[in-house]
């Protein structure tokens, strides 16, 4: 069966069902208006107009989703008790003074006629919500289903004890079997039909544990009003069994199997989320409550008040009213959360876990980021996600602060006033799962806010230690680079100038005037030269480009005072290595300085990434943060380092700086 | 003499060049890069070869360790690095066997001295920068073998380090040759180093010292 063919099939079913429902209503017609007259017109335009939804609504359903079955189940819904009651109308035309052509085999057919009214209504069952079955075993139910129908229709048909009217057999057709048999056919025949009858309801319960969110809901509505049929069925019979007259039951079995569940079905199909069985339930109870409490309280207290000052006393009315409305204002809230614990435990059970992790957030048991986690843990939903957006950003950013585009189509957006707080993204989602999570983040409301915040706050660090590594970086390079160009470039050019000078003066008589004072320039020359030297050494020490160890050996070879240096050979970023050296050079400075120090240790270590230097002295100690030690701390910082002074006085300083 | 000349900057180059040319000598190859500078000295082997520690490809040091490469090449073949700054590394290891210069670019600008190193670096001498020289002189640890010469025996190694010739150690200090080789003597003897060839054991109180200073 592809699925180009399998939509026309069940548009063909639900012609078959319209054209039947059509054909039995003109039996029925013809019989009721006709000489025959089986029963009384009202009846004939009762039982037919509470038939038409159904056929209306099948025929809808195909039309707006004609892959559907239920449209076509729909239709039979209508049409196989409208077939149930032509035949039970040309059979009993037998009775009448002008009975039908082939009256009798009717009459007989008529008697157990009647399992076929539920044919529609078990397909309904079987193949909601989406026309598959719940399970493989549960495929030949149909079959089983008509074979159960045809035994015991046979078996009721085919009873000499049914055909009695007022005592007198009215048909031939009979199986003259023991009572013993035929009873013990009966009892068999209709076990078998209420057994594939439950398996039927079964599926349903099936189908709802096993489905998915959409499909609990579409099977929420069937269950309501379907759940009434075999209650109303099992409850007819027994009924019966006391003698009450079948109409009654008949009545109500017919009114819900035939309107109740078509309109369920329908809306469950075509809009299954239009309105909220819950909260409508919900919502229906808590009003009822209030307002027979409200009757009560009034009732009361107008008793008691007209027992006091006389009844019917306009003041009696007054104070009643003021005295349920002042005892109603704190309980109808009450009211209104127990009705709705009770009609939807579920979102009670979520908002009572939320409620505990704000607690737990307010007593500083939880950490407000949290509130994804406790987010995904409370609506069942593992892929959900929250995005907060930052405090006059407009972009969205998850929980480790990754900016994120929220996507897909379930989202629900969470405001504060008109400021966009964030958005919730459930991974797959009804209005009711919609509702549930606006309802939760609602009263999450405190750690998302919190949470948001602090999201703000870490990203707005990140970006400030991001940019001042950045402008630390740019420093080193830049450094390098002017070191590099007075190098290569001005010091270059100077000494080449002085050389053309010199071979100027090769030329001259060496006693001129002219020779000495291009002497002088030359010399003037060299001294610039020695200038810009010094000043690009303190640019950045070239020796640096040989490497830390180098360049700290270089550092400490003119100190006054024993260094004792230890510097493995390790390879560092530009950036780490000139500040590395400053930072140094920087605690050498101040040793030597305000320290007054007689030996220094100067200690580099390397492991796992990070580094360690430590400069330490024997100076006089009682060190503090300093404009020096300031600027230390600054470049370690950028670097995501710290730096720790220890400097007792009188006991030497240590600075133990970590990268 | 006949030289090679290795150095990026042209001007520089062209400079020296002609300093050089009209100090006498002969620049038999002019280039500006490392890999030039081997090829040029196998191509022919000159007298000396002057050698920016600057140049390309690297930009770092690899007229240094070009330098290194040609002292195992060429071992007797006489090197002058010139630098921008003081790199006391570079030197250590060439220092050792003789024939050895390290200068401060600028210093080309006294052209008499320049060539006076060139010449006495051609000759197997070693000849250190001043600045070179003061940054290894300067005391720093005690135990130093450097702190064991007396004040004016410093005096007088530096000058050797620079490559001096007695005789102008002597006028530079106005003192007498003979106290220039007294001195000369005690350093030797403090420095313990063995009697061989005056010449190289010139050498090797200059090593002595940069070895002492450089570790």
């Amino acid at each position: 069966m592809t699925a180009e063919r399998a939509p026309r099939r069940l548009v063909v079913a639900t012609a078959a069902g319209v054209c039947c429902f059509l054909f039995s209503v003109g039996i029925s017609a013809l019989v009721t208006f006709g000489s025959a007259r089986a029963r009384g017109e009202s009846d004939f335009l009762a039982a037919t107009i509470v038939l038409v939804p159904s056929i209306v609504l099948g025929v809808l359903v195909t039309w707006q989703v004609p892959a559907n079955p239920v449209g076509a189940a729909l239709t039979w819904l209508a049409a196989a008790p409208a077939a149930v009651a032509a035949v039970e109308d040309w059979g009993s035309s037998l009775l009448s003074a002008h009975p039908w052509p082939g009256a009798t085999a009717m009459f007989v057919l008529k008697q157990g006629f009647w399992v076929w009214n539920l044919a529609g209504f078990g397909a309904l069952c079987m193949l909601f919500p989406d026309g598959r079955s719940a399970s493989v075993r549960l495929r030949r139910l149909p079959v089983y289903g008509v074979v159960a129908a045809v035994l015991l229709n046979a078996v009721v048909s085919l009873d000499p004890r049914s055909h009695l009217v007022d005592g007198v057999s009215r048909a031939g057709y009979a199986l003259h079997v023991p009572t013993a048999v035929s009873n013990a056919a009966l009892i068999v025949t209709s076990v078998a039909y209420l057994a594939v009858f439950g398996s039927t309801v079964a599926s349903v319960i099936v189908r709802y544990r096993r489905g998915d969110e959409v499909v609990r809901l579409q099977l929420r509505w069937l269950i309501l009003t379907a759940g009434l049929v075999p209650v109303l069925l099992g409850g007819g019979w027994i009924i019966g069994l006391y003698g009450v007259p079948v109409q009654i039951w008949g009545v109500a079995f017919m009114a819900v199997m035939l309107l109740a569940v078509p309109v369920a079905v329908a809306i469950a199909v075509l809009r299954y989320d239009l309105y909220d069985v819950d909260r409508l339930l919900g919502s229906s109870l808590a009003w009822a409550l209030t307002s027979v409490v409200s009757a009560g309280v009034f009732a009361v207290a107008i008793y008691a008040i007209g027992d006091v000052i006389g009844a019917g006393s306009r003041i009696g009315v007054t104070g009643a009213a003021f005295l349920t409305a002042l005892l109603l204002l704190p309980l109808q809230p009450r009211l209104h959360d127990s009705a709705g614990r009770l009609v939807d435990r579920e979102r009670a059970v979520m908002l009572a876990a939320v409620d505990a992790f704000v607690t737990q957030v307010r007593d500083g048991e939880a950490a407000p980021e949290q509130v994804e986690t406790v987010l995904r843990a409370v609506l069942h939903d593992d892929d959900l996600q929250l995005l907060l957006c930052a405090p006059g950003g407009v972009d969205y950013r998850n929980m480790r602060g990754a900016p994120t585009e929220p996507t897909g189509p379930h989202q629900v957006p969470l405001r504060s006033g008109d400021v966009n707080v964030g958005v919730i993204i459930l991974s797959s989602g009804s209005r009711r799962r919609l509702r549930q999570a606006a309802d939760i983040a609602r009263r999450a409301r405190l750690p998302i806010e919190v949470a948001r915040l602090q999201l703000e706050l870490r990203v707005a660090v990140e970006q400030v230690t991001a940019s001042r590594a950045r402008l630390v970086a740019a420093s080193a390079t830049e450094r390098h680079r002017l070191e590099r160009d007075l190098h290569d470039g001005a010091q270059q050019q100077l000494v080449a100038l002085g050389m053309r000078l010199r071979s100027l003066q090769g030329r001259l008589d060496p006693d001129a005037e002219t020779t000495r004072e291009l002497d002088a320039a030359v010399g003037a020359l060299q001294e610039t030269v020695h200038e810009l030297r010094s000043l690009a050494h303190g640019l950045r020490p070239p020796r640096l480009t040989e490497g830390i160890a180098r360049g700290l050996r270089e550092l400490v070879r003119n100190s006054p005072v024993p260094v004792a240096l230890t510097v493995p050979d390790v390879t560092l970023p530009e950036v780490v290595l000139t500040n590395v050296y400053f930072v140094v050079a920087e605690c050498l400075a101040n040793a030597l300085k305000h320290g007054h120090a007689h030996a220094i240790e100067i200690h580099l270590a390397e492991s796992d990434g990070r580094l360690t230097v430590k400069v330490r002295d024997d100076g006089v100690g009682g060190a503090s943060d300093g404009f020096g030690l300031t600027s230390v701390r600054d470049r370690i910082a950028a670097l995501g380092g710290s730096v720790e002074l220890h400097s007792p006085p009188g006991a030497g300083t240590c600075v133990l700086v970590r990268l | 003499m006949r030289i090679v000349l290795a150095e990026d900057s042209v001007l520089f180059r062209e400079g020296l060049t002609r300093l050089l040319l009209e100090g006498g000598h002969d620049v038999i190859a002019a280039v500006g890069d490392a890999d030039e500078l081997r090829k040029a000295v196998d191509h022919d082997v000159p007298d000396i070869a002057i050698i920016d520690v600057r140049m390309p490809p690297t930009r770092t040091d690899d007229g240094a360790r070009a330098a290194r490469e040609l002292r195992v090449a060429h071992p007797g073949l006489p090197m002058l690095l010139l630098s921008q700054h003081i790199e006391i590394e570079h030197s250590v290891e060439l220092v050792a066997s003789g024939g050895f210069g390290y200068l401060l670019k600028d210093r080309v600008l006294d052209v008499t001295d320049f060539l006076d190193a060139v010449r006495w670096i051609a000759a197997g001498g070693s000849a250190l920068d001043p600045e070179v020289v003061q940054a290894l002189l300067a005391p720093t640890r005690s135990g130093d073998v450097i702190t064991t010469l007396s004040e004016r025996e410093r005096e007088v190694l530096e000058l050797v380090a620079q490559g001096r010739t007695n005789a102008a150690i002597a006028s530079q200090l106005t003192l007498a040759e003979r106290t220039v080789e007294t001195h000369m003597r005690a350093i030797f003897q403090k420095l313990r180093l063995p009697d061989t060839r005056e010449e190289h054991r010139r050498v090797l109180a200059v090593l002595a010292f940069v070895r002492s200073r450089s570790t």
